[in-house]
């Protein structure tokens, strides 16, 4: 027997659909449309070195990054990394603007030293970061400069438009955080410092205040896949200023300031003091032996054990 | 035998009024007329005959009457219960050879009113002094009175008075166009329309039309407007000879430019004509196709109202100012056309009519009695269903099938 | 814009986005079979960076057989400025209007000269008077109010029997009649806004300032049908008309000084960018916006939906202007205007689809009705061509647009009747203008609202239909997408619900797998054919 049910469904009525949301696999315009394939793609997307990041620093912007990084990055932060910030008493006559040179294990770098700023500070903060790695892409890009206020820089090879970026950036009052590695530690040693810290602040003629950030690798490191709860320890030194120094003498002394930061995280002050004026610090850098050595030299003392966590 | 009858009962008056108000002609279904059988009419004297219908036409003031929207203004000139029809063309019951047509009004002489009254003394029986009055009961036509019966029915009577012979080449389909054919006659030449008037039809229902036929062939219009709402109307209209067939909403546009009058009233479009139409015929009748009729009329012209009206709420300003006639045109009896025709009875005119402007085409569809609820119902929507006139087939059976409107 | 791109035509492929149509006040995106060509008008050309200098300059460097205005002023004479009314600068442009500037720079030199007589005319023709409101967008307030009050700001009447004067005919019979009070001044001073190909040259003072008298013998089907088409002057009968008349009004003593202005093709406004840009090229914003426009459109009653888009003004800017003589200004407003847009196209398409926007020539702040939705597709936009039609002869064009049975009483009330009374009897041009213009032209209730009110004149729907006769001469079919579908049946042409039936309903016409050729305008174009 036959069905009603096989009956056409046809409607009379011409209604329109109450609400039209986008279909799952909705086209344009609800996603990017595709080039005609005759068409060669003449408006290329600004991407890398070339994204403007200018729409980044505009007032709402800033505000709505501030209140991201106080009421989500910071409290984030706070469990997953249980920040100790020391130095801070060192920062007080500083005169903005300058620049941080930081050692860099982690991702957790940049907004933990943005959080460990002191407020006159935090706000009017742009960080140097890798074109090639947090602007190749167009939403990573969007993502960078907004929520932490990255500008890119080129870092394989010294790239004008990034250097002249930042130097008009630090002119016009921004503070600037740099990572004179060039990268994260791929091993859990430091790496050389390069020039780029000192140039800048050499050319702006402002400090360049040595930061070291601890622990960081031990949470979300190169090396090791996933988040880890840690502790980590973020010292700000005493500015360095770059009047009568050459740009490599700046660099030096930026890089054995770090160096001297990081010897006193581990054991006191004094110690450290002592060590420095002697240029004894142990090295950030690690020794100058075989990886294993490197990895094996790591394994104790100097770090700390990771806490597994929920604890046991 | 079969009849419709229409009885006397206030509830299915109400009823019906109320049903009407859905749709019309939906009044028929609850209102006071029923299918029943009954006795055929008894001979009210030797000169009377009774006919057997064979189709009965369904006419706007029936359709009126079964909704209950008629003025009660008729309910002291008719007798109930009553069986309705009036436009009917059916058999002489002596011989059943003799087909006729009969002229409905009940004027002086079917009355036995002696002497007549001075209008059906010339022959003027639509004008009928003695309505309702006489040894018949009352009853202003055939169809509305107790005592003759109607068309709606097996048989009913008529005086001989009131019987036409309708000759051997007209159809029966064409021969009970005449009454309604003798109403447009009548119409027609009560507007008084001369050469190169302009004159405006408001309607096209089946008076509509044959009012424009009647114009195209009694006087010389200079334009002639026929104003219809649905497309087999404005066709009929064109071909029955309208000039110009306009929609209802366009009529004061196109009246204004046919005419090249000015206009004043609403910023918007042409609100009321400072020249106008000669003449409007207003086969509606309602209070809408009223003020039209007023707004496009020209000063001292004519509104003739051919639709059956009621009560209706009118702005008779400018009647009043630019000094309109508003009469009205019912029935017929006699018409004095020009030299050298003279006077003639409207039926014959009407037959002549009939004949030369084919309006037998006019009948769209026919019912049996029995389906009478389906036949109002189509009647009532007769426009919107691309009909014209819905009769009643009084000898269904061994009849010819349907014929639709070509 | 930095570098400006030539429009161009582009093939569709497989991968390219839906196209975007216009559709009233209303957009469609439509994706057009593969091998389907789009063709995209240029890029504005840059704005000039101080149009008051590049005015005070033309003025002052005429071209052509001219002395500078400031010459031709003096003390005790008449002077009479006519200028473009409402329908040559589409939409309406952000005050300044290219007309203030120029007329506030030429009444600066009359005041200079001491010229006291001075009239000001909006060069109507047949077209509705326009409102103070638009006389204010027009002109500016310090110009209105300066002469408004004083009866010295008028709007030509082209049926006004003491303000017409007959200066005879051209060689051919062509009468002419023109204002009176322009005619018999000293100097004309004509601003025009050329907007289209078809503005300007004698067709200012010869059509704007003249009387039905004098139309009738270039405003008719004949010379429309010859005109090849009137954006391309010429090969336009309609503009060897009005340049024997214009001719033959220089000849009568009559002296005219022509200044005319382009304007570049940035026609939105940028929140309507994604009308500009290419599908491809539409940033998240673009799409976002043209979403939020769409969906709030959708919601929108048609009435509010109008008035909306009628107050959208145009960021167009002022992109040359030239003084002078006519015929030499005409000559470098042209060549402007073709850089402006001018877009090489190879052959002739089968089927030619277009989108018609909200606004036409002549429903500023207005409904787009029936009628002018035919002149719109058939007249304007069929007639962006230089050399062949876009479309092949017997090839069929699909235009999208709502088409609304709505009138505006006050601007269109002809209209309404030729679509009642004409356009149910015939769509026939020529029969159209046989049997009814004159009765259109001479109807004295039109004539009486064209004088006092704000209507078209009684025979300008005539006119209308007459734009497009070369178009219905030349075309297998017509259809229209998504309009109504009683009123599309009146215009004679073929309703279709979406655009893929009105193609497959377009190759009963022209055959399997025709060429297809979309018209991506506005902003405007003008297809160099070959």
């Amino acid at each position: 027997m036959k069905e009603y049910a096989e009956a056409p469904r046809t409607s009379l009525s011409h209604s329109r659909p109450k609400l039209s949301l986008p279909k799952l696999h909705a086209g344009f315009p609800w996603v990017a449309p595709s080039w005609p394939t005759s068409l060669e793609r003449t408006v290329a997307q600004k991407v890398g070195v070339d994204y403007d990041t200018a729409w980044a620093r505009r007032y709402g912007v800033r505000l709505v990054r501030a209140l991201l990084l106080e009421n989500l990055t910071r409290p984030a932060l706070r469990i997953l990394a249980d920040p100790a910030v020391c130095g801070m008493d060192r920062l007080e006559a500083l005169e903005a603007p300058a620049v941080f040179a930081a050692n860099h294990c982690s991702h957790l770098d940049a907004p933990l030293i943005l959080t460990s700023l002191p407020a006159r500070l935090r706000y009017r903060t742009v960080v140097s970061a890798a074109a090639d790695y947090f602007f190749d892409r167009p939403w990573k890009a969007k993502v960078s400069a907004g929520l932490i206020g990255a500008i890119p820089t080129e870092r394989q090879r010294v790239n004008r438009r990034s250097m002249d970026l930042a130097a008009e950036l630090l002119g016009e009052g921004w503070n600037l955080v740099v990572f004179p590695e060039g990268g994260r530690s791929p091993d859990g040693w430091a790496r050389d410092f390069g020039g780029v810290a000192a140039y800048l602040a050499q050319r702006c003629g402002v400090p360049v205040v040595p930061v070291h950030v601890e622990g960081t690798g031990e949470i979300l490191g190169k090396r090791r896949p996933g988040l880890r709860r840690g502790t980590t320890k973020v010292s700000f030194g005493r500015p360095i200023s770059a009047e009568g120094l050459t740009t490599r003498r700046l660099g030096e002394q930026v890089s054995s300031a770090v160096t001297a930061l990081a010897d006193e995280a581990t054991t006191d002050w004094w110690s450290a003091r002592l060590r420095a004026g002697a240029a004894a610090n142990p090295a950030i850098t690690g020794p100058e032996v075989a990886s294993w050595r490197r990895a094996w030299a790591l394994g104790g003392g100097a770090r700390r054990e990771s806490t597994d966590w929920p604890k046991r | 035998m079969k009849a419709l009858l229409f009885e006397h009962s206030n509830t299915r008056f109400a009823a019906a009024r109320v049903a009407s108000m859905v749709a019309h002609g939906a009044g028929v279904g609850v209102g006071p007329l029923r299918l029943v059988e009954m006795d055929q009419p008894a001979l009210p004297g030797s000169d009377w005959q009774l006919v057997r219908p064979a189709l009965a036409g369904i006419c706007g003031s029936d359709l009126a009457t079964l909704d209950s929207r008629s003025s009660r203004y008729f309910e002291s000139l008719v007798s109930f219960p009553f069986v309705p029809g009036h436009e009917v063309v059916g058999h002489l019951d002596d011989t059943m050879a003799t087909r006729v047509v009969v002229e409905p009004v009940l004027g002086c002489a079917t009355r036995k009113i002696a002497p007549p009254c001075p209008a059906c003394a010339s022959g003027d029986i639509g004008g009928c002094q003695r309505v309702a009055f006489g040894h018949l009961r009352p009853g202003l036509q055939t169809g509305y009175c107790v005592d003759t019966g109607g068309g709606w029915s097996g048989a009913f009577v008529a005086h001989d008075s009131q019987v036409h012979v309708v000759p051997e080449d007209l159809s029966d389909e064409a021969a009970v166009m005449v009454e309604p054919a003798a109403c447009a006659v009548h119409a027609a030449l009560a507007g008084g329309a001369g050469d190169g008037d302009t004159v405006v039809v408001l309607g096209a229902g089946t008076l509509g039309l044959c009012i424009v036929a009647a114009l195209r062939r009694l006087s010389l219009p200079g334009t002639l407007v026929s104003v219809a709402k649905h497309p087999t109307q404005r066709r009929l209209a064109a071909e029955l000879g309208a000039d110009v067939v306009v929609e209802p909403g366009e009529v004061r546009r196109a009246v204004r430019r046919l005419t090249r009058s000015l206009a004043v009233g609403p910023a918007h479009g042409p609100g009321r004509l400072t020249g106008g139409a000669d003449v409007v015929l207003d086969c509606v009748g309602s209070a809408g196709t009223l003020a039209d009729s007023l707004a496009v009329v020209r000063p001292r012209g004519r509104v003739v109202l051919v639709g059956m009206p009621g009560k209706c709420n009118l702005d008779l300003a400018p009647l009043w100012q630019r000094e309109v006639s508003l009469v009205g045109a019912y029935a017929y009896g006699r018409e004095v056309l020009a030299p050298p025709v003279g006077s003639r009875r409207t039926f014959d005119l009407a037959f002549e009519l009939v004949r030369d402007a084919g309006l037998g085409r006019l009948v769209s569809a026919r019912y049996p009695l029995e389906r009478f609820e389906e036949a109002v119902a189509h009647a009532a929507a007769a426009g919107r269903r691309d009909s014209v006139k819905v009769v009643f087939d009084l000898q269904a059976g061994a009849r010819r099938p349907v014929r639709r409107v070509p | 814009m930095s570098s400006r791109r030539p429009g161009f035509v582009l093939e569709v492929d497989r991968s390219t986005p839906p196209t975007l149509f216009w559709h009233g006040e209303a957009f469609r995106l439509e994706r057009l079979p593969a091998g389907s060509r789009v063709i995209y008008p240029p890029e504005p050309l840059p704005a000039l960076a101080d149009p008051d200098a590049a005015i005070a300059h033309a003025l002052a460097h005429p071209v052509g057989d001219s002395a500078p205005l400031a010459d031709l002023l003096s003390p005790g004479m008449r002077l009479t400025i006519a200028f473009d009314d409402v329908s040559t600068c589409l939409p309406p442009m952000r005050q300044p209007d290219n007309r203030q500037r120029v007329i506030e720079a030429v009444l600066e030199l009359a005041a200079a000269a001491g010229v006291d007589d001075v009239v000001l005319v909006a060069a109507l023709a047949l077209h509705r008077r326009m409102t103070e409101a638009e006389l204010r967008q027009a002109l500016g307030n310090r110009i209105y109010d300066a002469f408004a009050p004083s009866g010295r700001l008028t709007q030509h009447d082209a049926e006004d029997p003491g303000n017409l004067i007959h200066l005879g005919a051209t060689e051919l019979g062509e009468e002419v009649e023109l204002n009176k009070r322009a005619a018999t001044s000293d100097l004309i001073v004509y601003v025009n806004i050329n907007l289209v190909a078809m503005d300007g040259g004698h067709k200012s003072v010869a059509t704007g300032l003249a009387s039905y008298r004098s139309l009738r013998h270039h405003h008719n089907v004949r010379t429309m049908q010859r005109s090849r088409s009137f954006m391309d002057q010429p090969h336009s009968e309609l503009h060897s008309s009005n340049w024997r008349m214009g001719r033959f009004i220089a000849s009568s003593g009559v002296k005219v000084f022509q200044i005319e202005t382009t304007l570049n093709n940035d026609t939105f406004p940028s929140q309507f960018n994604f009308l500009q840009r290419r599908e491809w090229e539409w940033s998240a914003r673009d799409r976002a916006s043209y979403l939020a426009v769409s969906a709030a459109l959708d919601r929108t009653p048609d009435r509010l939906a109008r008035s909306i888009f009628h107050s959208i003004r145009s960021p167009h800017s002022m992109s040359g202007v030239t003084a002078g003589e006519v015929e030499a200004v005409h000559a470098q407003t042209t060549e402007h205007i073709h850089r402006a847009h001018l877009v090489p196209v190879q052959g002739q398409t089968d089927i030619l689809t277009m989108g018609l926007p909200y606004v036409g020539p002549y429903n500023v702040n207005s409904i787009m009705n029936p009628i002018l939705v035919m002149c719109l597709g058939l007249g304007y936009f069929f007639n962006m061509y230089r050399g062949r039609p876009l479309v092949r002869p017997g090839g069929v064009l699909i235009m999208s647009h709502p088409t609304p049975w709505a009138f505006n009483p006050v601007h269109h009330p002809s209209y309404i009747d030729f679509f009642e009374q004409v356009l149910t009897e015939t769509t026939d041009p020529m029969e159209i203008e046989a049997k009814y213009e004159e009765s259109f032209a001479t109807d004295p209730w039109y004539i009486h609202l064209y004088r006092t009110s704000n209507a078209y004149h009684g025979v300008h729907p005539f006119y209308m239909w007459y734009w497009g006769a070369h178009a219905l001469e030349h075309l297998g079919g017509v259809i229209v997408v998504g309009g109504n579908r009683r009123a599309v049946r009146r215009l004679g042409f073929k309703p279709a619900s979406t655009l893929a039936d009105a193609l497959e309903m377009a190759e009963d016409i022209v055959g399997r797998d025709p060429s297809i050729t979309h018209l991506h305008a506005p902003p405007l174009l003008l297809a160099d054919v070959t």
